[in-house]
Parts: structure tokens; C-alpha cells; sequence
């Protein structure tokens, strides 16, 4: 699987040259554990070919019957109808049930292996892939490619099994007569390839507009003040015109492809009919054929058309999904880059339980750099004592937040290793890092769910009462009592009911809920007042006693009382010290602290931790 | 999932009136198209008669074909014989001049024909009859020998086939291009609907929802315009078209042949009806799935973060399987549905089959007649059933229809003039008065803003300080004729804003907000937004102002790298400053800055004040901020306090009385004092 990513559009996939089997043959690796599903819908799809080659059959003998003129048995023909009848009937439900079940069971199954892959997935491939296009794998794709391996198998099955019968029905009946029929068949697949391919071609095409078509929508209502103020209503709507514009005209471009195949698809039904007719009847006339045999040979030249249309449809189709197949399958087997070792597995296997962790960390000669190849951190050497506070400041970019991805293990170094208790952390288990772990982000991210749900993320069995408690030490109490339903309000998609200092405040109460030995703070406060600040402050003092912690922050308030505050920039360490110290060398520290006199007065109060 | 949502949606109270003008403007919408929309209608009735007048072709030459055969051994009036077309001439011309009563006896005549002519082998396929087709065959056989009639019939067939398919290609074509147009329509009018409500009602709304129905919505209803309609117009013509001429060719066949159609359509409607339901239930469990996908998706990091990855794949197996079982349960029902339907649908031709059998057995109907109302009723039975479904389907277009009339018939923002003849938009001096200002979102609720009277000459710096709630942002709004209805006046250049064109006084005006609003498109683009055409030197320069172009600069597309999903994700500070940049490039009269800087760090914010600065004495500047800062050397400090003026002056006159200001500036004295002892 290639891991070279184009974030074009979600519909990007490309038409391709032949069909990959092999690519197909991994997808139907999922239907093995529903064999027995597959063979009974093949075995719908045969009976129902079947029948539809029988019907002429019958109308053959019936018609040759009344010509002899003998007396015609109605009773027996009314009962072999009949059967016939219950024959498609249940071909049909087989087919229809069997398909449903086996479609769903399989996009399940994909979507199950799918999303326990994105579990341990590194993050190195979510920063290349957007959630936008995640979701569309997981959804879009996979609905499609399902689609494919139950209704595909079906109409291939179906399809040649119809072609194949009615062709051997009417050589057997006149190889002549057969044969000249026939010929139309290359003809109208040739043509139903054609247009198939190009249908989808347009239809992707539409469905690619219709996304921006609602991107701009989406847009333009959460833009809309921006438009108002600017006045650019005029300029948006005309831009929003070249959209409409290029949509109309590739509906339209779809649409006429579609009115002009199925005229020609038509005509050469007529064709092989008109074939059939003055051949047929020239035959009949001349007695070596009977009129039952013309009748059917009329029939059967109308019957080619819809199978050899599926068909084609579907060998477009398996030709055009290819892209998406080959995006799912590199979903589901993605590698992810940071797994526990063989070791760490077994142990965990036996059920060794390691010791809480103590907080002692050390980087050594650390260094990182993301895939581009750019250095972000570079020989970087750190001790940090159990229960210490380590602060870092610094310029965006600098490197900071990337010390705290290494240290939760979001990444592992390029090179230099981190020890947590003495010993290096890739021989600790990922679970049992992240387990004592504790991060509060600026953009705190909340689930759909209540507040009581949001902050029992942080440890799922937490009573009520341990809910409240956390919530109250994390200064969110207040915030919380003036929602509506109070601990019950909804906060909605990812938190967006509450304002970015709440949603601040009820991530810190659910890392606090968590009892994290390490605890980690980006810019946690950056949206909370002065005074809630001074309340998170006093409740963290009470519940990070003698953790180990780390704290980002550009708030000389925030950071002042850390134990060291390190300045990050060019991804080196360039000071180390508390507050006092760095002040005094009047370095870095000082000129950053000091080049401004006046400062962010609402919030000057307090330090964290005190 | 979203149409439970939408329904409890509040709609917006509307007049009478205002409704049926909604409902118009829909009707409108289809104006200069119904002309193309009735061109394809009669292109599609013209394939659809040409497409069933094929299978009577064959019909004739079938039975011509059965005549020949039947000449050699036929002792009766067998149909081909020399005697019997001669004596058919005249009933043929009967039949032509006199029309139905000729057909009338005819029937009744072959009834009895048929009877006599019973067990006449051969002579059974070519019956007694005399139906204009098969007597036209019968005389071109006679005249130009079978090869050609036969040559002639295929031709025929063939020729007919390409004239209902260039009608096909036609009405397709047509209702496409109407359908499209319309929507097309649809599309902008909703957009610059959008644009153009009241931020009030916007507020009120459900982003989701609205784009939901801006995209879903249309959606069905171009579907319903340009297949639904078409198909199901389709599907009775063919109906209707059929019903003569298979009664014209054998009343009694004719009604056997349509005797079960109301009944599958009437199953296809009762089922669709009955199964919205199960659809309904899957749709949702689909919704929830991906909901609960896209939640752990987003927030993937924080499922890392508390190793939560089991609870998490517990709660996505929940979601999975049963959006896998609803909707394994729905195909099954719909199996049931189409193997009962196909059952019906092959009982009808299979009572098609035996009665024509039966009839033709006893002389009554021809070969070529029981071919052809065999593959007349296939050809009609299969769209006929497809019509119960599409019926119900069609109910959702109406229901589409609805929820976007909602939409539509909420009221736009006027021009916000009053009914006063606009003055020519002539550029501001920025000169700005308020007095006795007030403002309440609803009259019953508490005032927002109380009594607020200040003065801004043109070209000076006024400071906004104080609170959260304190009815700042909603001064703004005000100012920016984004809400209406204040109480006292407004003042722009001595003018009352509340007679100003509501655009021309933003454009005027360029505001920054907190949480500024950045195009998924290029950078450029973005800062564009406040000049179209600026020429590059005033856009570097807007964005060296804000202190952005440096870092526009350092990436790697630098001013055509996209914004958003797809391009550089940015920090607040620097969405913030592409914002400011933005209006700084507008170069408006009144520049606002609502807590525009509060992500952008000191040192920054320092550069930009500087420059901001330079536009002192030529332009006026509204500030409000949390960081002294930035208000320090406004001309004017205003502190706010639940909508009331607390305090109003300079910097000095303010830091030398009680009060809040004072109060602040102390906090920052006590902290310069710690930096002082600590270094």
C-alpha cells in the first residue's frame, strides 16, 4: 500500500486499467466466514437466471402444440408456470435476503477491523489524513465496496449465467439462427462498457461538486457576519454561481449521456430482434424451424440487453472503486508505528501488572523530526525529579509541544531514547504510560454527552460524588451549576455548547478524575478568567502534590513558580532555572518577560502551581 | 438521523401572507422552463406510443409468417389463402371507414369465427382475423413475397425503435437541462437568502440543519424534477397508451391481461408507506454509527491520551451492529416485498400466457396477437410496478418542498433606511455619537445596554474595558447594523444610523472579531476579502501591519497556501492576525477591534499597536480589550459595567482616581513590582 497520501478530494479515485484481482481477492477474504451465505446467493442468481431462460422455453412448446392442433394440456402448462413462478420467487428472496445479509455482515466486518486499526494507530498518520477523510473510508467507501462484493458477485453470477443460458437456449434450439443473433451481443457489450465507464466517470464527477456545493453552504452560514461586515454578499453569491454553474452543466452532461445509451442499447435490441424475426420466419416458412422456436428466438433477442448492461456496469464499477478498495485496505492494515514490543506483549499477556509510575523522567539526547525530515528537537538532555514541575516557554514552533508528544509517547524519538522510573519507555506498555497520564490541551477536545459523561471519561468508574468533587476542584463548579441541566447539560459535538474556558475547565476536572501520576498542561488556562485560574490553581495545588508535571504556557503567571522553566526555541534548550534565576541572568527569559511593561492584567493574579 | 432534528426545528413565525409568497416563489422558480418541460412531456408521449406500436409490427408479420404456413394445408378461411384475403378486403375497409362500431362487430364476429374455426391446426395460429395490421401483411406477402414483407417488418421494427429513441434521448435531455436549471436557481436564491437574514434569525438556527436542507433537500426535489416526475409520468403514459390498444387488438385479452395490476400497484404503494419506518430506523443507526465514529475520530487524541481504546471499541460495536441489524432487517423486508411483487407480476403474464394460449387454441386470437400482448404486458408491467414506489418516494419532494419554503419565507434584512430616501454614500470622517443609548434583545428582558452616551472625534482611539456581558460586542453589533431596534441615537458623521443603508455603513466600518471567520481558500484570498482588487503592495502591507507576512512568507505555497482542512491548519494568534490584516487592507473609516489580539502574543501585539498608531488622526479606531496593553493610549477609555458607562476618560485622568480602572492598573503596578525584586 502506497503511503503517498493526495488530500484532493474525497472522490478522488482515478479510473484504472483492467480490473486487480488481487486487490479484489483481499476484499473477498472478508466473505470467508460467510461461505455458506456466498453459495446460496450464487445459487439464488442461477435460479433465477434460470427461470428467465425457461419462460420462452415454455411458450416455445405451448406455441408448437397449438400449431400441431392436437388437444393442448392447460392443466400442465398452468402447473410447470406455476413452478416457474415459485422458482423465481424464491430465487428472488434468496437472493435479495442472502445479499442483505451478506452486504451488511461484511461492511461491518471491514468497518470492526477499520476502527480498532485507527486505535492503535500512531498519530503521524492522523496528521496526514483529516478526519474529513476518515470519515468518508469508513463510511462512503466502505458502503460502496460492500455494495460491490454482494450485489457484484450476484450480477455477475446473474449475468452470465442469463447470457450464457439464453445463448446455449438458442444455439441448441438453431446454431444458424443462434449464431446471427448472437453476433449483436460483442457489439452491445462493447457499447454498455463504454458507457458505463463514462456514466460513473460524470457521476463521480457530480458527486465530487455536490460536496463543495455543501462546503460552501457550510461556509457561507458560519461566515456569514464576515460576509455581512464586508459586504460581500454580491462577490460570494457570483463565486457560489461559478459552482451552481459548473454543477448544472455536469448534471446535464451526465444526464444526456444516460438519455443517448439507452436508445442505442435499444436499437440493437431491435436489431437482433429484426434478426431473429426475418431469418426466423424465413426459416419457419422453409420448415426448419417450427413457429414455437421463432417465437422464443424473438424473445430471447430482447433479453440480452439487461444482463450484458449489468454486467458491464459492474466491471466498470470494479474498475472504478479500485481506488477506494485500495484505500480501505491500507486502512485495515495500516502498520501502526509505535507498538509495544514482543516483550511488553508477552508480559502483558501473563498478566504482569507494573508498579504505579514514580515520575521520574529522562531524555537523552533526545532528537526528533517529523516525516518531512526537518529537526524539531535536537540532542535534547532533561532529568526531572518525581513530583517536579517543569515549565516551558517559547516561541510557536519553537519545539516545546513536541518534548510533551515524545514524553506521552504520541511519538517516539528519532534517535536518544526517554526513561520514565530508570528504564526506557518502550519497554513499559503504551496502556500503562497513557493510563497515568493526564493532558489538558488548549482546544480541549469533548465528546458528544453530558458534562458528567465528558469528566467520567477520565476514569469510567467514578461515582457521582467523585464526579462533583473533581468537577469542584477544577473550578468548574460554578460554570457547571449556571448551565441549564447543570452536570446533565449536553455540551454537544466535541464540546461546542460550552465556550472554550468551560470546555477548559471540564477537561481539567476529567484529568483530574483520572488521578494521573504525570500530568501535562498546554496552555490549559489560556481562556479561563483570572479568578477561575486562581481557583483551578489552589484545587491543582491539593491534587498534582508530588506528581510530575509539565506545563506549557506563554503567562509569565502561569509559569513563574514552576520548579525549572525551560526556554525552547530552534528546538534546543537555550535557558534552564526558576523564575528568580532566569530573571537574574537576564537572558532569553528576561527579555521575553521584560520587552513588554504592561501585561495581560485580567489574569496577572496568581501563579500555578503556587 | 437529522430529520426528527429538523422537524422539532422551531419554524419561524410567519405571516400568512409571507407564506404564500414562499410557496410563489417556488412556482417562480420553474419560470421560462415550463415550456421545455412540456416539449419533453410530449417527446416522451410520442416514445411511448412509437415504442408500443413496435410488438404490433411484429404481430404482423408474425401472423403473416403463420399464414404462409397455414396456406398449405389450410382448407378453412384461413387467413392467407387467396379466397379469404379477398374476402377480407372489404371487411378491412369496413373496419378503416367506420372505426369503433366496425371494431365492435368485429370482436363479435371473431368470436364466432373462432368457434367454428376451432381445431383447424395451423389455421388456429393465424385465426380468423381481421385486424388491419395482419391484413396490410398479409397483402405486402402477397404482393412482394414473405423475405421481403419479413425484411420489411424488421426494418420497420428497427426504423421505429431509433425514432422512440431519439425521442428518449429528447425528453431526457430536456427534463435535464430544465430540472437542472431550476435547481440551479433553487440553489443561488437559498444562498443569497442566507446572506441576507438578519444575524438575529441566523443566531436562532441550526447551522447543520440549514445546510442540511440547503444540500439534502434540494437534492430530493431535483430528483423528484428530473427522475421522479419523468419516471412516473412515464409509467402511466404507458398505461394509458397500452389500455387502447390492447383492448383495440382483444377487448377480453386486455382485461385479463391488466387484471392484477391494481393490485401490485397498490401492494408497491401499502409497502412503501408501511416500510418508511424500517428505512427511518436504519437511516438513524447509520447516523449514530457514524456519529460515534466521528467522535472518536476527532477527539482520537483524547481517547489516547486516557487509554480508553476498549471502551471506545465497545462503544463502536454497539453502534456497528446494530446499524448492521436494522439494516439487514430492512433488506429483508424489501425482499419480501419485491419476491411477492415478482410473484404478482409473473402471475399476471403467466394468466397472459394460459388465456392467450387457450384463446389462440380455439382460433380466437392470432400467434402474432399472443406475442404481442405477451411483450406489450412485460414491457408495461415492469415501470408500472416500479410506479407504487416512486409515489411514495415522491412524498419526501413535498415534504423537501416545505422545509425549504420555511427557509425562504424568513424574512431578509431590508435596507435598513426606514422607508427614507438613502443619502449618497459619501466616505465617513469617522466622526461617532452615542446618546442615551439602549438596547434589549427581547422588551421584557433586562437591558443589554443602558443610558450610553460618548463622543468620538474623527481620527481618535476609543477603549472599550470590562466584563464579559458587559454589552461591548453588542455596542459593535450595533454599530455594524447587525441587530436593530436600540433605544437613543446612534450617530455616524451626525447622521442617524438607524436612516444609513445598513451596507453602506459597513462598508465603512472594518471589524475584527475574537473568533474571526478565515475562507477555506487561499491566504490571499482571505486578506482579499476586504479589497478585491488590491494590488500587491497594499496587501503586503496590510499584512506586515498585522504581522502576518512573515509568517505567510515562511510557508511553503506562501500567499496561495490554502486555509483550512486542506491547507496549514493556524494557530488562533495567526487567524487573528490574517483577520486584522483584512481589515486593515478595507481601510475603513471606524476600524473595530473586539478582543482581536487575545491570541496573539505580547511581543506581537506590541508590533501591531505601533502600527495601528499610524493610522491615529486619519482614521478612527474602536478597541476592546482585556490587556491594558492595548488600551493604554487610546484617546478615551470607556469601562463598562452591565451595559452602563462606570467610568470614561484618558489613561491618566483615569489611573488618577478610584475605580476600576484604577484598580486594574494597581494589579499590574503589584506584578512590575515582583518582576523588579525578582530580577
Amino acid at each position: 500500500m502506497s503511503q503517498v497520501l493526495t488530500l484532493t478530494d474525497e472522490h478522488d479515485d482515478e479510473p484504472q486499467e483492467g480490473v486487480d484481482w488481487a486487490l479484489w481477492r483481499r476484499l473477498l477474504q472478508y466473505t470467508r466466514p460467510y461461505r455458506r451465505d456466498v453459495r446460496l446467493l450464487m445459487l439464488g442468481a442461477l435460479g433465477a437466471a434460470a427461470t428467465e431462460v425457461a419462460f420462452p422455453l415454455l411458450t416455445r412448446v405451448l406455441v408448437d402444440d397449438v400449431a400441431a392442433g392436437t388437444a393442448v394440456d392447460f392443466v400442465g402448462y398452468g402447473l410447470r408456470y406455476a413452478a416457474l413462478i415459485a422458482l423465481m420467487v424464491a430465487s428472488v428472496w434468496l437472493f435479495i435476503y442472502v445479499g442483505g445479509r451478506l452486504r451488511t455482515h461484511i461492511g461491518h466486518d471491514i468497518r470492526r477491523d477499520g476502527f480498532e486499526n485507527l486505535q492503535r494507530l500512531s498519530f503521524s498518520y492522523f496528521d496526514r489524513r483529516p478526519v474529513g477523510w476518515l470519515m468518508a473510508r469508513m463510511t462512503a467507501d466502505c458502503d460502496r465496496l460492500t455494495m460491490i462484493l454482494a450485489w457484484g458477485v450476484l450480477d455477475i453470477v446473474w449475468g452470465t449465467a442469463l447470457t450464457l443460458g439464453i445463448a446455449a437456449a438458442m444455439l441448441a434450439m438453431n446454431v444458424g439462427l443462434g449464431l446471427l443473433v448472437l453476433a449483436v451481443v460483442p457489439v452491445l457489450a462493447w457499447v454498455s462498457l463504454r458507457f458505463q465507464k463514462r456514466l460513473l466517470l460524470t457521476s463521480r464527477n457530480i458527486r465530487g461538486m455536490n460536496s463543495r456545493i455543501t462546503a460552501a453552504y457550510n461556509e457561507h452560514v458560519m461566515g456569514v457576519r464576515t460576509s455581512k461586515i464586508f459586504v460581500r454578499e454580491q462577490h460570494d453569491l457570483a463565486r457560489f454561481g461559478e459552482l451552481t454553474a459548473a454543477m448544472q452543466a455536469a448534471s446535464v452532461r451526465n444526464a444526456v449521456l444516460a438519455a443517448l445509451y439507452l436508445p442505442l442499447v435499444m436499437t440493437l435490441g431491435s436489431v437482433a430482434a429484426g434478426l431473429a424475426l426475418a431469418q426466423g420466419g424465413f426459416s419457419a416458412v422453409a420448415g426448419s424451424i417450427s413457429v414455437g422456436t421463432l417465437v422464443a428466438f424473438v424473445t430471447y433477442a430482447g433479453k440480452f440487453f439487461e444482463p450484458v448492461q449489468e454486467l458491464a456496469a459492474v466491471f466498470a464499477e470494479l474498475q472504478m472503486a479500485q481506488a477506494a478498495a485500495e484505500r480501505i485496505v491500507g486502512l485495515v492494515e495500516a502498520e501502526p508505528e509505535i507498538v509495544d514490543g514482543p516483550d511488553v506483549r508477552a508480559a502483558a499477556a501473563r498478566g504482569d501488572v507494573h508498579a504505579p509510575m514514580s515520575g521520574a523522567l529522562e531524555f537523552r539526547d533526545v532528537c526528533f523530526a517529523y516525516e518531512t525530515g526537518e529537526p524539531v528537537l535536537e540532542h535534547f538532555d532533561l532529568v526531572v525529579q518525581p513530583g517536579e514541575t517543569i515549565a516551558l516557554v517559547g516561541a510557536t514552533g519553537g519545539g516545546k509541544s513536541t518534548i510533551v508528544n515524545l514524553l506521552c509517547r504520541f511519538y517516539e524519538p528519532t534517535s536518544g531514547e526517554i526513561l520514565i522510573d530508570g528504564v526506557d519507555y518502550r519497554r513499559h506498555g503504551l496502556h500503562w504510560l497513557h493510563a497515568q497520564l493526564g493532558i489538558v490541551s488548549q482546544v480541549p477536545h469533548l465528546f458528544r454527552g453530558t458534562i458528567t459523561d465528558n469528566i467520567r471519561y477520565g476514569r469510567l468508574d467514578a461515582g457521582d460524588d467523585e464526579v462533583r468533587e473533581a468537577a469542584r476542584l477544577a473550578g468548574a463548579d460554578d460554570v457547571i451549576a449556571a448551565l441549564p441541566d447543570g452536570f446533565d447539560a449536553e455540551v454537544g459535538e466535541g464540546g461546542a455548547r460550552l465556550s472554550t474556558g468551560a470546555r477548559q475547565l471540564v477537561s481539567f476536572a476529567r484529568a483530574i478524575l483520572a488521578r494521573p501520576r504525570l500530568v501535562v498542561l498546554d496552555e490549559a488556562t489560556s481562556s479561563v478568567d483570572t479568578e477561575t485560574e486562581e481557583r483551578i490553581q489552589a484545587g491543582l495545588e491539593h491534587v498534582l502534590a508530588d506528581r510530575t508535571s509539565f506545563v506549557i504556557a506563554h503567562r509569565l503567571s502561569t509559569v513563574r513558580s514552576a520548579d525549572r522553566i525551560l526556554v525552547i526555541d530552534g528546538g534546543r534548550m537555550l535557558e534552564v532555572g526558576s523564575h528568580a534565576e532566569l530573571m537574574a541572568r537576564r537572558g532569553r527569559y528576561h527579555a521575553l518577560y521584560t520587552r513588554q511593561s504592561l501585561r495581560d492584567v485580567s489574569r496577572v493574579e496568581g501563579a500555578w502551581p503556587v | 438521523m437529522s430529520n426528527e432534528n429538523n422537524q422539532s426545528k422551531p419554524t419561524p413565525p410567519v405571516a400568512a401572507a409571507a407564506a404564500e409568497r414562499g410557496h410563489r416563489r417556488l412556482w417562480d422558480l420553474t419560470r421560462g422552463e415550463r415550456l421545455r418541460y412540456g416539449a419533453a412531456v410530449a417527446s416522451m408521449t410520442l416514445g411511448v406510443m412509437l415504442t408500443l406500436i413496435v410488438p404490433v409490427v411484429w404481430l404482423g408479420a408474425i401472423d403473416a409468417i403463420a399464414g404462409q404456413l397455414g396456406a398449405p394445408g389450410g382448407d378453412g378461411p384461413a387467413a392467407t389463402s387467396p379466397q379469404s384475403q379477398d374476402a377480407q378486403g372489404p371487411d378491412r375497409q369496413g373496419g378503416d371507414a367506420q372505426g369503433g362500431d366496425a371494431q365492435g362487430r368485429d370482436a363479435q364476429g371473431r368470436d364466432a369465427q373462432g368457434r367454428d374455426a376451432r381445431g383447424q391446426g395451423v389455421q388456429g395460429l393465424s385465426g380468423n382475423r381481421s385486424q388491419p395490421v395482419e391484413a396490410w401483411f398479409a397483402d405486402l406477402a402477397a404482393e412482394r413475397g414473405l423475405r421481403n414483407t419479413l425484411l420489411i417488418a424488421a426494418g420497420l421494427g428497427v426504423l421505429l425503435t431509433v425514432l422512440a429513441g431519439a425521442c428518449h434521448y429528447l425528453r431526457g435531455r430536456w427534463s435535464a437541462q430544465s430540472a437542472e436549471r431550476i435547481v440551479r436557481r433553487l440553489r443561488e436564491r437559498l444562498y443569497g437568502h442566507l446572506s441576507e437574514l438578519p444575524c438575529r434569525e441566523l443566531e436562532r438556527l441550526d447551522t447543520g440543519d440549514l445546510v442540511q436542507r440547503c444540500t439534502s433537500d434540494v437534492e430530493t426535489v431535483k430528483t423528484f424534477l428530473s427522475v421522479q416526475v419523468v419516471e412516473i409520468g412515464r409509467a402511466a403514459l404507458l398505461l394509458l397508451c397500452v389500455l387502447p390498444l390492447l383492448v383495440w387488438l382483444h377487448p377480453l385479452m386486455a382485461a385479463v391481461s391488466l387484471a392484477l395490476f391494481p393490485f401490485i400497484i397498490a401492494l408497491a404503494v401499502v409497502f412503501f408507506r408501511r416500510i418508511k419506518t424500517a428505512f427511518q430506523a436504519a437511516d438513524e443507526a447509520e447516523a449514530r454509527m457514524t456519529s460515534v465514529l466521528q467522535e472518536n475520530l476527532t477527539g482520537i487524541r483524547v481517547v489516547r491520551a486516557f487509554a480508553r481504546q476498549e471502551f471506545e471499541q465497545d462503544k463502536f460495536a454497539a453502534a456497528n451492529a446494530e446499524h448492521r441489524d436494522l439494516t439487514a432487517r430492512l433488506i429483508r423486508l424489501l425482499g419480501d416485498y419485491w419476491a411477492v411483487s415478482d410473484g404478482l407480476c409473473f402471475m399476471q403474464l403467466g394468466a397472459v400466457f394460459l388465456t392467450g394460449g387457450w384463446l389462440m387454441s380455439r382460433g380466437a386470437l392470432s400467434l402474432g396477437e399472443f406475442v404481442a400482448f405477451q411483450v406489450l404486458v412485460t414491457m408495461v408491467i415492469w415501470p408500472v410496478r416500479q410506479l407504487g414506489r416512486l409515489l411514495t418516494d415522491s412524498g419526501k419532494a413535498v415534504v423537501s418542498l416545505g422545509r425549504l419554503e420555511e427557509v425562504l419565507r424568513i424574512p431578509e434584512e431590508d435596507d435598513g433606511t426606514q422607508g427614507q430616501v438613502a443619502p449618497p454614500s459619501v466616505p465617513l470622517h469617522g466622526e461617532l455619537e452615542l446618546a442615551g443609548l439602549g438596547f434589549a434583545f427581547e422588551a421584557q428582558d433586562e437591558p443589554v445596554l443602558d443610558d450610553v452616551s460618548l463622543r468620538v472625534e474623527p481620527g481618535q482611539t476609543l477603549a472599550l474595558l470590562g466584563p464579559p456581558g458587559s454589552g461591548k460586542s453588542v455596542l459593535i453589533q450595533l454599530l455594524l447594523r447587525l441587530y436593530d431596534g436600540y433605544a437613543g441615537s446612534i450617530r455616524l458623521d451626525g447622521r442617524e444610523l438607524s436612516t444609513l443603508p445598513r451596507k453602506d455603513v459597513r462598508a465603512q466600518i472594518g471589524a475584527v472579531l475574537a473568533e474571526p471567520f478565515l475562507y477555506s481558500r487561499t491566504i490571499a484570498d482571505n486578506v482579499r476579502v476586504g479589497w478585491a482588487d488590491a494590488p500587491e503592495d497594499a496587501l503586503h502591507q496590510a499584512t506586515s501591519s498585522a504581522a502576518i507576512h512573515e509568517a505567510v512568507v515562511g510557508f511553503r505555497d506562501g500567499y496561495e497556501t490554502l486555509v483550512g482542512e486542506r491547507g496549514v491548519t493556524l494557530s488562533g494568534g495567526q487567524r487573528q492576525r490574517l483577520a486584522l490584516a483584512r481589515a486593515l487592507l478595507k481601510d475603513p473609516a471606524i476600524l473595530v477591534l473586539d478582543d482581536a489580539l487575545s491570541a496573539v502574543d505580547t511581543h506581537t501585539e506590541a508590533h501591531i499597536l505601533e502600527a495601528l498608531r499610524a493610522r491615529r488622526g486619519r482614521r478612527t479606531t474602536i478597541i476592546i480589550s482585556h490587556r491594558l496593553s492595548s488600551v493604554v493610549h487610546a484617546d478615551q477609555i470607556v469601562v463598562l459595567e452591565r451595559g452602563r458607562v462606570v467610568q470614561a476618560g484618558t489613561h491618566a485622568e483615569l489611573t488618577a482616581r478610584e475605580g476600576p480602572y484604577e484598580r486594574l492598573w494597581r494589579i499590574q503596578g503589584a506584578l512590575e513590582a515582583t518582576i523588579g525584586e525578582t530580577a
